[in-house]
This record gives structure tokens, C-alpha cells and sequence, in this order.
């Protein structure tokens, strides 16, 4: 009962900030374009162009919108997504506020987990409107009801959550929303993406064993959003999965980074 | 019956300098309060109050000592839900009404959503609140935000309730409200923990009193004993001509104070009937003997200005 009274009000907060209102409002942007700007003709045409016909290049065609949407919006989404959150903990943490908190009869364990899971709900069912109606549309559309293009909506709340557990921690220890967002920001924009390309990159101008074994050592001890992203890809255009080992190391980060929170907001005094 | 108790309760901070030493917010700390009173904590700012409060609501943890509250040792949150606290320098969410900051805190103490409705329908209209209650509190003015925070403090029906001044930024007349709601609350037998530094107002309403300087119990009692000055007398009689004046002068510890007053200070019982045998031998009519007080503040200055 506490506990989602704190969840629910992560809610209330993002509405007050009107933070979630700007996603919405874009989300229904997309939402309009897909619903009016794609009709049955255009989708024919299209399919015509491609050189293909019948069901397979219905097909081909939504997964091609699919894959472009979620490539294109992957990071624009993320990034609102981050920027939409990185306050709540700061703003918990006031002198004032979070005296007020702590008298409550709630574990700091349970402030943390509830300040999470609010973060967590917000953006998934953010993500269930727009990846939702987008893919109504293009079904409805197409006459092709292609189910996999569901699951980025798990896919995109787990990228999130592993990078918001981050931003908590951060926040937990410098009470900046500032610096929750900039080392977010750069490890999801340059580190991960770096990572991801090392072997074609950065091995083949460094041929150090020690400066390899270094580079590695970050690559599987850091979360991994990009190719979390191109597992998703890979699962909407139906390709055989390579690994999954990106997800199971990213998860643990996540969880190791959470408890870090909560070890460090336990020993805190405010 | 104690509802408090610590025992050689310490708080060490890390220096905010490289150097390894420590600040010792407090030392050895040993107190109880009773159920069903009123206690005030008084010190210099820096004394280690505040500290003490967040040490006993789980906000600060200790460095060492015991901590038992409702007579269980504070180990686990579930103490918390008989507790109220309405922190110094309070920020509620602002986005928040006064309504929704009651309802928010009062969920957050573990009460259900039609009690939370009916008390805090009780409670603005106590802390005359009522007509804002759907105004956001950023409108609110710092009277206006303490007295909902002294509401928020009560929402649960708290069997202790912790002020950390909590009449700051009010008026005399909403200081006078906000007494008589602890007094009301003292009568339900509510226990009011409180820190002010208006010394006059905790001598209005407080039971007993504890005095912390650098983190350490100077003194502590009820406010009517630790404002006594022994071996003080005030004496009211009938006007004193000059002669008794000049004989009272020379042979006792007496400081004249108008013509039917004087000041007497002695060590023993046996000198004051002494001067009573003398008045009264000489015609003088007593009207009165007092033992002096002074007023907390005065004790208060004379105790922490002789320790610093």
C-alpha cells in the first residue's frame, strides 16, 4: 500500500512536470502521421515498387516500417525517456522532502525499488501507446498482424531500466539531475556504440593484448542498449537471435547498479 | 511510563576537511520522555537538536548507543506509523494541494484512503485551513504552509509527534493556535516532542526540558524546577523605614528593591526565619515570600554563556 503510493506518485510528479505530456504529445504526432499519411493505395504502391506481391511483400513492408520506426525513434525515445526521469530522485533527495519521507514507515529499500518501478510503469506505458496504436495502424492497414513488433515494448522498458537504474545511483550519490543525464547520456550515446563496434573498430588499429583484454573487460561489465536494439531488430524481422548474453550481463548491471543504490542510500544521513 | 529512551547515544560526522578528525554532533547522550508530556529540546544552534530528532526517526543513522521507542529497540520501520513529524524548513511536493499533501502523507503512513479522508477533513478545519484546500501549496504562505505541515504531522493520529519549530513564520495569534492544539493533543494523551527557539513559548507549554550544548546534556527537568534559583527569596512586606532599610543592609544578603520589596539570598533555611524573627520583631507586616525564578531564556543564556 505504501509502496505504490510512492510508485503512483512518480506518476503524479511526471504529470505535474508536464514531462510525460511532451512524450505523449509526440507520440500522438507519430500516431496521426501513421494514421492518416499511409492509406491501403500507398501500401499497394509501395509493395508494387518493392517488386514484390502478394502476402510476403505486405510483410516485408510492415517489418521494414517497423525496423525503420524503431531504429530511427530508438534513441530519440530513450533520450526523452531519460530526460523525463532524471529529476525524481534529486527532487525526493530536498532537504525537506526527504526528511518527511524517511519518517514514513517505509524501508529506504522500498524508496529506492518504488522510485524505480514508478520510472519504470511511466515509460512502459508510454511505450504501450505509441507502440501500440502504431502498430493497430499498420496492421489495420496492411491486413498483416504482425505480433513480434509487440515485444519492443518490452525490449524498449528494459533498455530504460537498465540505464535508469543508473541514473538513480547517480542521482542517490550527487543529487544532480545534470550529471545523472550527461553520464547517461555518455555511456548510451558514445561508450555503448563505441563498445559495440570494437572488434571492427578499435582492434584493428590497437593489436595490444592487455589494451584488448581492457576494452573487453568494459564491454561485458557495462549494459549494453545498443545491441539490446539490434536484438530487437533482429526478433521484429524474424532473423535467428545470435546471443543473448547482451541482455542477461545488461540485467545484471542493472541489478548490481540498484543495489548499489540502495547499500549507498542506507548509509546515507540526511 | 517512558516513551523515549536513548542510552550514551553518539553521532560522529566525517570532517568536511582532509583532516581525520570527526565532529561530534553528539556525545554520550542519555534521556527519556515520559508518555503523555510535552518535552522540549533547547540549545545553541549547532547543539546536535536536529540531529537528535532525525537520529530518532531513522533519517540519520548512529554511530552508537540505544534507541528504544513505544519500549522496542528502533530497529525496523513499523515504529514510524504512531509518529508524527513535521520537519524545519518542510518542502512538500508544490505541485501538490493542501488537500493531496494530506492525502499523500497520510497513505504514505500506512492509513487507509476513507481514513485519510475523514481526518484530514477534521484537521484543515482545526489548522483553519480549509477553504485552501484545493489551492496549490506554491501559492501558499510560509504561515499558511506550517500550518498544514502541523496537520500533515497528525494525520495518522500520531502517539508522538515530533516539531522541529513548528511555529516558524507564524503569527502571534496562529503561535497562540498552535499551542493550543499541542495542549489538546498533551489532554489525548498525546506525547509532543518539540524544538523551538522560542524559549518563552516552550516555557508556556513544555513539561520538562533537556538543554543540549555541543552535543552533550547540560541540564534537564521540568521547566518550573530548572528556572528556580536556589536560596533565592523575594520578600513582600509593608513599607520599611529607612533604619530597618540600613539594618537589613548590614546584617543580611539583602538587595533593596523598592520600599516594600527586597531581594534575599542565603544558604540555609535557618537565616531565612532569622530575617522573618527580625521583620517581624520590628512590626513588619510580610506579605509575601517567594522563591525568585527566572524565566527560562535568562537560565538558558547564564548556562550555555557559562559553558562557551
Amino acid at each position: 500500500m505504501i509502496f505504490l503510493t510512492l510508485v503512483l506518485s512518480t506518476f503524479r510528479e511526471a504529470v505535474a512536470k508536464k514531462i510525460f505530456l511532451g512524450f505523449f504529445a509526440i507520440s500522438t504526432l507519430i500516431i496521426l502521421i501513421f494514421l492518416f499519411l499511409i492509406n491501403v493505395d500507398s501500401v499497394e504502391g509501395m509493395v508494387d515498387m518493392m517488386g514484390a506481391s502478394g502476402e510476403e511483400g505486405i510483410r516485408n513492408l510492415v517489418i521494414g516500417f517497423e525496423v525503420g520506426m524503431i531504429n530511427i525513434s530508438y534513441l530519440l525515445i530513450i533520450t526523452f525517456c531519460l530526460i523525463s526521469v532524471a529529476s525524481f530522485i534529486p527532487s525526493m533527495l530536498e532537504k525537506g522532502n526527504i526528511d518527511l519521507l524517511l519518517s514514513k514507515p517505509i524501508s529506504r529499500t522500498n524508496i529506492i525499488l518504488a522510485k524505480f518501478t514508478g520510472g519504470v510503469l511511466l515509460v512502459f506505458m508510454s511505450l504501450v501507446y505509441l507502440i501500440g496504436f502504431v502498430w493497430i495502424i499498420l496492421s489495420s492497414k496492411s491486413g498483416f498482424w504482425h505480433f513480434p513488433f509487440l515485444l519492443t515494448i518490452f525490449w524498449l522498458t528494459l533498455s530504460f531500466a537498465i540505464i535508469y537504474s543508473l541514473i538513480i545511483l547517480i542521482g542517490v550519490i550527487s543529487q544532480s539531475t545534470i550529471l545523472s543525464i550527461l553520464v547517461s547520456f555518455f555511456l548510451v550515446f558514445i561508450v555503448c556504440p563505441v563498445l559495440y563496434v570494437r572488434e571492427e573498430t578499435i582492434f584493428t588499429l590497437v593489436d595490444n593484448n592487455i589494451v584488448q583484454f581492457i576494452i573487453n573487460f568494459f564491454y561485458y561489465i557495462l549494459p549494453k542498449p545498443t545491441d539490446i536494439n539490434k536484438i530487437t531488430t533482429e526478433i521484429i524481422t524474424g532473423e535467428q537471435v545470435k546471443t543473448y548474453m547482451p541482455v542477461f550481463s545488461s540485467v545484471l548491471f542493472m541489478l548490481a547498479v540498484l543495489s548499489a543504490s540502495v547499500f549507498y542510500f542506507k548509509k546515507k544521513d540526511y | 511510563m517512558s516513551i523515549i529512551t536513548t542510552k550514551n547515544l553518539s553521532k560522529e560526522y566525517p570532517s568536511k576537511s582532509f583532516s581525520k578528525e570527526k565532529i561530534l554532533a553528539l556525545n554520550n547522550f542519555s534521556f527519556e520522555v515520559e508518555s503523555g508530556e510535552i518535552f522540549g529540546i533547547l540549545g545553541p544552534n549547532g547543539a546536535g537538536k536536529t540531529t537528535l530528532i532525525k537520529i530518532l526517526l531513522g533519517i540519520t543513522n548512529r554511530t552508537k548507543g540505544e534507541i528504544t521507542i513505544f519500549d522496542k529497540e528502533i530497529n525496523e520501520n513499523s515504529y514510524k506509523k504512531k509518529l508524527g513529524y513535521l520537519p524545519e524548513n518542510h518542502k512538500f511536493p508544490n505541485y501538490l494541494t493542501g488537500e493531496e499533501v494530506m492525502k499523500f502523507y497520510g497513505k504514505m503512513s500506512g492509513m487507509s484512503g476513507k481514513d485519510v479522508k475523514k481526518r484530514t477533513d477534521e484537521l484543515l478545519k482545526i489548522v483553519d485551513m480549509e477553504k485552501w484546500r484545493k489551492t496549490k501549496i506554491k501559492k501558499y504562505s510560509k504561515g499558511m504552509l506550517q500550518r498544514l505541515g502541523l496537520a500533515q504531522a497528525m494525520i495518522n493520529d500520531p502517539e508522538l509527534i515530533f516539531l522541529d519549530e513548528p511555529t516558524d513564520g507564524v503569527d502571534p495569534i496562529g503561535r497562540k493556535e498552535i499551542r493550543d492544539i499541542l495542549e489538546e493533543m498533551k489532554e489525548r494523551g498525546k506525547t509532543i516532542f518539540l524544538n523551538s527557539h522560542l524559549l518563552s513559548e516552550v516555557e508556556l507549554i513544555c513539561d520538562r526540558v533537556a538543554i543540549l550544548n555541543k552535543g552533550s546534556l547540560v541540564k534537564s527537568g521540568r521547566v518550573d524546577e530548572i528556572t528556580l534559583v536556589p536560596d533565592n527569596y523575594v520578600i513582600h512586606c509593608s513599607d520599611l523605614e529607612e533604619n530597618i532599610m540600613n539594618r537589613l543592609l548590614t546584617g543580611f544578603k539583602v538587595t533593596i528593591l523598592g520600599s516594600n520589596e527586597f531581594h534575599f539570598k542565603t544558604q540555609s533555611y535557618e537565616d531565612l526565619n532569622k530575617l522573618i524573627d527580625f521583620l517581624r520583631q520590628n512590626g513588619i507586616l510580610i506579605r509575601g515570600v517567594q522563591r525568585e525564578k527566572n524565566t527560562l531564556e535568562n537560565m538558558f543564556i547564564n548556562l550555555i554563556g557559562s559553558q562557551n
